[in-house]
């Protein structure tokens, strides 16, 4: 189903953003399970209960919810930059969206953010589904083509990409009849300084106060791990590269993209 | 060696912070218990005592929605507010959100126009499944340090009166892009007349000289509080993965080009504040017997500025050491 996007438009995500919908979907999420006791028993068994969510459902817990809700950015030219998210109320089983809902805080988004207006919709899951297309049509009223963000909130230790997608609409002729479906794009993480620094700060938890000597050894840490990163990826591409000139690996056109602000460095 | 005790002392610290690391158990923070709030609500142990709560607990979710807006607002003050609940002497702060006012107006004409916002979106908020309710209220001070100016103080202390349980958050986003670490303080004020028992001792951050008599009148009539953050474990997941995409970021920032304005700022601030602590010295002489009180005073204003000074050195050199020196070795044939 989700074949490549050839739309041409180049999409990018804010961090913002799904930080949002994983708050989201764990804020309901908690909701719905039993609430916290204070002996120690019954938060063992809260966390089974939360375990159990996380790897799929038991029959008898609780499936994990869906959480739904709009994307909001700006649109340059080719550039689709999502910028920032909320809420929605959607009713799944009558298949309702709740209008006003999304007018009220379009409207209170507007007077903050007056940049900023409705991309697309953004739900959680492992996979896009035929009843997912009913709701991209009801927006199809704000913006003729919205986005599909999708997000799956099953955390699996041996995942190494991030497990965000995002979902275009074409209109495609199947068995003769034209029908919208979704297809995959691309998109790359873009981030402004400030938000880069807090997302740094949050993931590796690095203590805030301190002397010249801890700040130096935070920063330090983190370009450090970057060009460790870096290091890596290289590594892999020369690997590939040897064992194409042994003939063992397939050739390929190995497209190189540097993306540094080499115009901020004379060289 | 130094590099080993140093190591050691970064380590050391690493390894208590990893300890906290949130497994799914640790969601429940995340849970909001309606009647255990009222509950507290009706209690007010906060009323007998004006130091009661001691910390705050900030999410992933909220801190990165407080440094954006503060920092789309340039050099504009802008604010918004806080939902949270508390826990004990600790206020925990799940969300936060802008309001559309800007710092060039009074407060007073702000506080209308920001309840009807307020209304609007918690009414939404409450609909859409978040259930907190108001704890505080933040704003930005671009480039002049995380503390309560006067106006500040008043406006807290008023909420302090009618909101309570509130918090007041400062955000410097200048500082936070040209240090590298985020700049943020939380504060209650004392309510009138009180003194608190002891000084407590703050870190020293530097206040650029027309905004220092502000601070000074009023840095006795607030405490600040300590913050620690948490997350979620999807958005340690997350947040791990997204590591892998962000690295190119990290490598490519250029904390030296966005903040020129604020650096040369800073300078032309220490330049003044050499040309004051100049002045006073050669008036403490023209004094027949120079009491040695003064020529204390003069040594604190002198080290205040050596060590302004450093600190702006420091992040120059962070700035020249990460993007020239680094890349320049890894990327010369």
């Amino acid at each position: 189903m989700a074949s490549s996007s050839s739309s041409g438009l180049t999409f990018k995500l804010h961090p913002l953003v799904i930080v949002n919908i994983s708050d989201h979907y764990t804020r309901v999420k908690s909701q719905l399970s039993l609430p916290p006791s204070l002996t120690s028993t019954s938060s063992a068994a809260t966390s089974n209960n939360n375990n159990n969510n996380s790897n799929g459902g038991e029959n008898n817990q609780n499936p994990p919810p869906r959480v739904y809700g709009c994307v909001i950015g700006v649109q340059r030219g080719r550039t689709v930059e999502i910028f920032n998210s909320f809420e929605l109320i959607y009713d799944p089983s009558t298949r309702s969206l709740d209008r006003s809902f999304l007018e009220k805080k379009q409207e209170l988004y507007k007077k903050v953010f007056p940049h900023f207006y409705v991309l697309g919709w953004y739900s959680t899951g492992s996979d896009a589904q035929e009843s997912d297309m009913h709701f991209h049509k009801a927006l199809m009223d704000i913006n003729e083509s919205p986005l599909y963000v999708l997000l799956n909130p099953a955390i699996n230790p041996a995942q190494k990409d991030l497990p965000v997608t995002i979902y275009e609409s074409e209109l495609h002729v199947i068995d003769g009849v034209p029908q919208l479906i979704f297809v995959r794009s691309s998109y790359t993480i873009e981030t402004v300084e400030a938000e880069r620094i807090s997302v740094d700060h949050v993931a590796h938890l690095k203590p805030s106060g301190g002397s010249a000597a801890t700040q130096l050894a935070a920063q330090l840490t983190g370009i450090h791990s970057a060009i460790k990163m870096l290091n890596s990826r290289i590594r892999v591409l020369h690997q590939y590269l040897v064992g194409m000139q042994k003939g063992i690996c397939p050739f390929l056109v190995i497209v190189v993209q540097i993306k540094f602000s080499w115009n901020y460095v004379n060289i | 060696m130094d590099s080993a005790i140093a190591q050691k002392t970064w380590e050391l610290e690493n390894n208590i912070l990893t300890v906290e690391t949130p497994d799914p158990s640790s969601d429940s923070i995340f849970y909001y218990d309606e009647a255990a709030q009222a509950k507290f609500q009706q209690e007010k142990p906060w009323a007998n005592d004006p130091h009661y709560f001691k910390r705050v607990k900030i999410s992933a979710l909220a801190l990165l929605k407080m440094v954006v807006h503060a920092r789309s607002g340039g050099t504009i003050e802008v604010m918004g507010l806080m939902q949270g609940k508390t826990d004990g002497d600790a206020i925990i702060v799940m969300d936060a959100f802008a309001l559309p006012v800007e710092g060039t107006e009074t407060r007073v004409n702000a506080q209308a126009d920001a309840y009807e916002y307020m209304v609007d979106y918690s009414q939404t908020n409450k609909q859409a499944g978040r259930l907190e309710n108001v704890v505080g209220w933040y704003h930005s001070h671009p480039g002049y340090g995380c503390w309560l100016s006067g106006i500040d103080v008043s406006t807290q202390m008023l909420n302090q009166q009618f909101q309570e349980p509130f918090l007041a958050v400062v955000i410097d986003p200048t500082r936070t892009v040209s240090a590298g670490k985020v700049e943020i303080g939380a504060f209650r004020t004392y309510p009138e007349g009180y003194k608190p028992p002891d000084d407590p001792i703050s870190e020293y951050q530097t206040i650029p000289l027309n905004k220092i008599e502000d601070f000074g009148v009023h840095c006795k009539q607030y405490y600040a509080l300590d913050i620690t953050y948490f997350k979620s474990s999807l958005d340690c997941h997350l947040l791990d993965l997204l590591w892998n995409k962000y690295w190119v970021n990290t490598l490519s920032s250029s904390p030296l080009l966005g903040n020129g304005d604020y650096v040369a700022g800073q300078i032309s601030d220490l330049a003044e504040k050499l040309e004051q602590a100049e002045n006073q010295l050669a008036h403490s002489r023209i004094g027949p017997l120079g009491p040695p009180r003064k020529k204390l005073q003069e040594e604190s204003q002198l080290a205040k500025i050596t060590r302004d000074s450093a600190k702006i050195t420091v992040e120059q050199v962070h700035g020249l050491m990460s993007q020239v020196t680094l890349l320049f070795q890894i990327f010369r044939t």
